[in-house]
């Protein structure tokens, strides 16, 4: 009898402690919306449409896929091989890959090992790596990684206004309006005295931007930054210049284009670069900064109102 | 009480069979074994390894390999089950856990485990079937031309695992006859005078051929010279000078039968391979396929495992 009763005594413990652990059967409650969206060739192209999904406390990026796309997966599960039959492949030199950005940044696990919280924006895109093997942000996801963060924290924004003028307080508003947890403003051409967490997002003529760490990654080609884009000469005669797939010069815009990108520096939070040539591309790069001019794109130039999605295809 | 695994002589097919022959019949299941990873082959070669036993009369081994191939079959499926945390089932949610982080217990990973464990029963019922029907001594005869110490290890070890199941027997048998009032044996006891008792038999054994001038060098031997074809079937000292033999001396009537069937089974799974057989992916989902390559190869592996079978008595 006794025994019977340690029994059903240690049962009832257990019973006690799995269900206080956050532990039970099935795939647990709902935490969020979760929209997915699947592209080819740097976002040219779509594969499975833009949709949102519920997901629960056990997702992660891989199962959330997997409700949506019929997909194939390799290394026992952990890398995605083929979405919709479009398959990772290698040839003539060239080899194409799937990646994943959650909240506009580029994952360092495996969708697998990416838990999702509720809130995010995943992208998946299949691209040719042989110009840029590591791009580790994009600019595509917007309002993300603005509005909930990423890594399933939400950061604070640092907007650095380095000779930016009307177009600093354009990019502020902006991202206010969008639930960003903007820092307070710092003082004009002034770095912003931002939490080691908080997204930077730089705002100003390349000709200061550039002595940035991380702004200055661009001049060292899309392998290093992540950006197919380039400034060329300095002064009142900078000219930016888009890369095409294979990394090299494909066109050049003139006085008053702008260009907005994201990088990123070793593990350091995602900078966005909203810059241009001049003054005048400065402000047409803020007037970017909506879901239509950036969506599903890796970085944005502009030259006359008109936008040119990089690389250059 | 004789270990299920010990070799025992009988006039089966399989046991007259030069050793050879059995290796390579029992070799090409357990290749196919590693080959494949669907469940329905593997399964196959189960049957086809337990059928072959169960006819030349080791059916007491294939039973002891099948229980413990399932105590080694039961971890691994719950290591898998604990460790992979992949696949879009979520059946459990266990909480954050020291070292393995978030475990969630998922179908696909409890489907790898058990083809991880089912692979690893079948592969010990064709040992079983091997140490049960293969003279060790025909088989170190076979070997000692190519590599005499290693098959000479190789034997010993093959001898001293029943010798210390008997060891084992006696010993409980001993604890048994001190009385009922007597305290129980335990298995740490046991388990340690096992030990103690298998390194005196190993310094025994090494003192024994060291006696035999097994440490020194084998004397050389022309392989033109000496060779008669009535010297085959004679045992290495008969012939003196040694020369080219079958693998493991005496050729059988049967030798044909069981290359034969090695052959096929091999060949088979091969090809089989090559026109995409093997359907089996336990990641994102579980997906088992059943394609008519997957399934004619499985009914003739079966199929083999009539190999030994032997018309009359």
């Amino acid at each position: 009898m006794t025994r019977r009763r340690s029994t059903a005594v240690a049962t009832a413990l257990f019973a006690a402690a799995f269900a206080t652990a956050g532990c039970g059967f099935g795939p647990g409650e709902d935490v969020g919306e979760v929209s997915l969206t699947v592209t080819r060739d740097y976002g040219a192209e779509s594969v499975v449409a833009l949709r949102s999904d519920t997901v629960s406390e056990s997702d992660t990026v891989m199962r959330m896929l997997e409700r949506g796309a019929d997909i194939a997966t390799r290394y026992g599960g952990g890398f995605v091989q083929s979405i919709d039959g479009l398959e990772a492949d290698e040839r003539f030199g060239h080899s194409s890959d799937w990646f994943f950005y959650v909240d506009g940044v580029e994952s360092t696990v495996g969708a697998a090992d990416y838990p999702l919280h509720g809130g995010e924006a995943i992208w998946w895109d299949y691209r040719d790596w042989s110009a840029a093997m590591r791009v580790p942000a994009v600019v595509g996801s917007w309002p993300e990684p603005f509005a909930h963060g990423y890594d399933g924290k939400r950061r604070p924004v640092a907007v650095e206004c380095i000779g930016a003028g009307a177009a600093c307080e354009a990019v502020r508003g902006v991202l206010a309006g969008v639930g960003a947890d903007v820092e307070p403003e710092s003082g004009v051409d002034a770095r912003s005295d931002s939490a080691p967490e908080a997204i930077r997002v730089l705002v100003g003529p390349w000709a200061r931007l550039r002595r940035d760490p991380a702004a200055a990654q661009i001049e060292a080609g899309p392998q290093a930054s992540g950006v197919f884009a380039d400034f060329e000469g300095g002064g009142p005669g900078t000219r930016l210049v888009g890369l095409g797939l294979d990394g090299k010069p494909a066109l050049t815009f003139g006085p008053g284009s702008g260009l907005v990108a994201a990088t990123r520096r070793y593990d350091a939070p995602p900078t966005w670069l909203v810059t241009g040539v001049d003054e005048t591309g400065v402000e047409a790069a803020a007037e970017l900064l909506d879901p239509a001019d950036l969506h599903n794109r890796y970085a944005v130039a502009t030259e006359g109102g008109e936008e040119t999605p990089l690389p250059v295809r | 009480m004789r270990s299920a695994f010990a070799y025992t002589p009988r006039r089966g097919p399989l046991q007259v069979a030069s050793p050879g022959a059995a290796v390579a019949y029992l070799g090409a299941l357990v290749a196919v074994a590693f080959l494949y990873s669907s469940p329905l082959v593997l399964a196959a070669v189960g049957v086809a390894g337990g059928l072959a036993g169960y006819l030349a009369g080791a059916g007491r081994a294939v039973r002891a390999a099948l229980w413990l191939g399932l105590a080694i079959a039961l971890p691994i499926v719950v290591v898998n089950a604990l460790v992979v945390d992949r696949g879009a089932t979520v059946l459990a949610r266990l909480g954050e856990w020291p070292l393995f982080g978030q475990v969630n217990v998922t179908a696909e990973a409890i489907a790898d485990g058990v083809v991880f464990g089912l692979r690893a029963v079948v592969v010990m019922i064709a040992f079983a079937v091997y140490s049960a029907c293969v003279d060790p001594d025909r088989v170190l005869r076979a070997l000692r031309p190519v590599a005499g110490r290693s098959a000479l290890t190789a034997t010993l070890v093959s001898r001293l695992v029943p010798v210390t199941a008997a060891d084992a027997g006696r010993l409980r048998d001993a604890g048994r006859l001190r009385g009922p009032a007597a305290a129980p044996l335990g298995r740490a006891a046991l388990l340690r005078r096992l030990l103690a008792g298998s390194l005196d038999r190993a310094v025994d054994a090494a003192a024994t051929l060291e006696l035999r001038g097994y440490s020194l060098e084998p004397p050389r031997h022309r392989f033109v010279e000496g060779f008669s074809p009535s010297s085959w079937g004679k045992s290495f000292t008969e012939r003196g000078t040694g020369g080219p033999r079958r693998l493991g001396g005496t050729a059988s009537r049967f030798d044909g039968r069981f290359y034969m069937a090695g052959a096929i089974v091999l060949v088979a799974a091969i090809v089989a391979k090559s026109l995409g057989a093997d359907g089996f992916d336990a990641y994102p989902t579980v997906e088992l396929g059943t394609e008519p390559a997957t399934l004619a190869l499985s009914a003739l592996i079966v199929l083999s495992g009539l190999a030994p079978w032997r018309r009359h008595a």
